[in-house]
């Protein structure tokens, strides 16, 4: 089977075959047929042979037609050509209408009769006693024999169908959870089969991206700090006023920051994966990162979360450093463990950070509206963002402890 | 003629400058621009130390690092870039002594070379950790700034191997007082704190100021695990 169409309207049609083979056989053994069309006119022929001419006495008719209803065990009527009543016998029947001589079906209230048309324009009227009809419960057996044996035949199709479905649907979650070597394999020559080659050809191609993207990052990180090397370098190795040289050596490094977060940040949303998780000691960590600045203070108490310790340094030494640059110190540093949360605290004694302003502080490349002062790279509060939604946490500005950043992690 | 080293990096004035700078210092510099040449260079003349690019234009600095490890123990000192996806880990397990992220100071450059020449000649010593330019040798239980060794008590010398072989982790007074409890006590009048700050005197550049042995206040006390 080629077409996913074909495939559907063959079931279906193949479904319908079955329903009807199935209720032929049913019918078959359960019931039988009625006689119809000429035989009616075939049997008026043989029945005229029985019963008086039409020149005969009633009585002689009547004698004939009790004789007949006797031997056949029905109820016989006979009228003449004007629907006149002749002769009947067992229940009365109804006059056949004046439908010409053709034979036929009739309605009556105990059941179907037929009337049997006689060559010289007599009708004669049977009704063979009905068979009892079919029960309720008879026919929902019926019914559900049919349905039974369609339900049967339809399911290893459609099962074969969804079954390829549900394959693809699993290479498409794993792909979106981030394994990029997820393919399907390509079964039959359908349309599922092409959804399936058009899936792997989409991977590929996303892999080959990302692996590009990878390369070009890590070739980028090299190709930007070579040139950075040259001039530190070369000021090494020029006659430089010492107050020149650390003044160029900041701006060096202030350029090596740069190049870092805009690097780590294209990283961080090329994947979506840690590429290490251990346990971290978080205070130890905020007291490292503190260590580096005279007047920041740490204080709380010992709290482990998993996860990549370069990107935790990170994200304390940005808001750290974010402390230092845009608020005024004492800086404190608080870690605490509220239930399955780690809670670090970064506060200065700066003003706070005005609520229109709130929204957008962990954008790239925002500046407070009005606020002078010194410039960061501006990526250090969303590089904040993004190292703590990687983690399964998040950061937010609050405001109740004065000017505070507090960044919740899953604790150990 | 001073120390030979090999230098393996595509970018020719970069090596031009690093070997007008480690020339100054009295090393002789010979350059290789790319692995082919440097694996070349290598094998016909000997060197002292081989200061090697992670990203070469015809092959990755770390084979080149497996094909110089696999035929000679010259010291290898890796050229990175800071944020490179190449954990240092996996270049040191490559065979590399030792790695410096670029951009690097010249000064830390000259001290890195100087730092695996001299572990070379004396010869391996597995049981050193080394954090920056700080090594602690358990086996002679001295620990040494910048390859030159420090005055430590063996009690002081215990308190610092506890502290940094939990680097990275806050460690309370009655735990490093656990960890070091076999050790000789030379004044029981001493507390912790008092044998800590000799340690900073001994290890940090502005023991006012430590970053290496950092006080936690109310907790107690962190080796910094910072490499740099």
């Amino acid at each position: 089977m080629r077409r996913l169409y074909l495939q559907v309207y063959l079931t279906i049609v193949a479904s319908l075959i079955l329903v009807v083979l199935t209720a032929g056989l049913l019918w078959h053994f359960g019931t039988a047929f009625p006689p119809f069309g000429q035989q009616f006119e075939v049997a008026g022929e043989i029945i005229a042979e029985l019963v008086p001419p039409v020149e005969a006495s009633p009585q002689a008719q009547q004698e004939a037609i009790d004789r007949l209803a006797q031997r056949v065990g029905a109820d016989l009527a006979l009228f003449s050509r004007t629907n006149e009543p002749l002769a009947s016998a067992g229940r009365p029947l109804p006059p056949p209408g004046r439908s010409g001589r053709a034979g036929g079906w009739l309605r009556t209230a105990d059941g179907p009769a037929i009337a049997i048309p006689l060559p010289d324009g007599r009708r004669l009227v049977a009704r063979i006693p009905a068979r009892q009809r079919p029960s309720a419960l008879m026919l929902a057996a019926f019914l559900g024999a049919i349905a039974l044996v369609v339900a049967l035949g339809a399911r290893p199709v459609v099962r074969r169908l969804t079954g390829r479905l549900e394959r693809l649907q699993r290479g498409v979650e794993s792909l979106g959870a981030g394994d990029l070597r997820a393919r399907v394999k390509v079964e039959g020559r359908d349309e599922v089969a092409r959804l399936a080659q058009s899936f792997n050809q989409a991977a590929a191609r996303i892999e080959g991206l990302v692996d590009a993207h990878k390369m070009l990052l890590a070739n980028a990180s090299h190709e930007l700090r070579t040139p950075l090397t040259r001039i530190r370098l070369g000021l090494e190795l020029a006659d430089t006023p010492s107050e020149r040289k650390a003044e160029l050596e900041r701006d060096i490094a202030e350029l090596d920051q740069l190049v870092d977060e805009i690097l780590l940040v294209s990283r961080l949303d090329a994947t979506e994966q840690l590429d290490v998780r251990e346990d971290v000691d978080l205070t130890a960590l905020a007291a490292e990162e503190c260590a580096r600045y005279d007047d920041c203070w740490v204080q709380g108490r010992p709290v482990t979360v998993r996860g990549d310790p370069t990107l935790l340094r990170r994200m304390i030494r940005n808001l750290v450093d974010n402390a230092h640059l845009h608020g005024q110190p004492p800086i404190e540093v608080t870690v605490d463990r509220q239930n399955d949360q780690a809670v670090l605290r970064v506060s200065d004694h700066g003003p706070v950070i005005p609520e229109s302003a709130r929204d957008r502080l962990f954008s790239m490349f925002y500046r407070i509206p009005g606020r002078s002062g010194p410039k960061g790279s501006g990526l250090g509060l969303a590089l904040v963002k993004q190292i703590t939604r990687r983690h399964g946490g998040d950061v937010a500005y609050d405001s109740e402890r004065g000017s505070c950043f507090a960044v919740t992690l899953p604790a150990v | 003629m001073g120390e030979r080293v090999l230098l393996i990096e595509d970018d020719s004035r970069l090596a031009e400058m690093v070997g007008e700078y480690l020339g100054k210092a009295g090393f002789h510099v010979v350059h290789a621009e790319n692995g082919t040449r440097g694996l070349a260079l290598h094998g016909r003349e000997p060197v002292d130390a081989i200061i090697l690019d992670l990203m070469l234009p015809d092959a990755d600095g770390l084979d080149i690092c497996r094909q110089i490890r696999a035929r000679s123990d010259s010291p290898i000192l890796m050229l990175t870039a800071r944020g490179d996806p190449m954990d240092r880990v996996v270049g040191l397990e490559m065979g590399a002594d030792d790695y410096l992220p670029k951009p690097f100071e010249p000064r830390e450059l000259l001290a890195r070379l100087r730092a695996i020449l001299r572990r070379r000649h004396a010869g391996p010593k597995p049981d050193v950790l080394r954090y920056g330019r700080i090594e602690i040798d358990r086996g002679s239980r001295e620990v040494r700034l910048d390859g030159a060794p420090q005055p430590l008590t063996g009690y002081q010398f215990a308190l610092l191997l506890a502290l940094a072989e939990h680097a990275g982790r806050v460690m309370s007074r009655d735990a490093l007082m656990d960890l070091i409890k076999g050790e000789q006590m030379e004044a029981f009048d001493r507390s912790i704190d008092v044998h800590v700050s000799r340690i900073r005197a001994a290890i940090e550049d502005d023991p006012k100021k430590p970053r290496r042995v950092i006080t936690v206040r109310g907790m107690g006390y962190v080796f910094a695990k910072a490499q740099d």
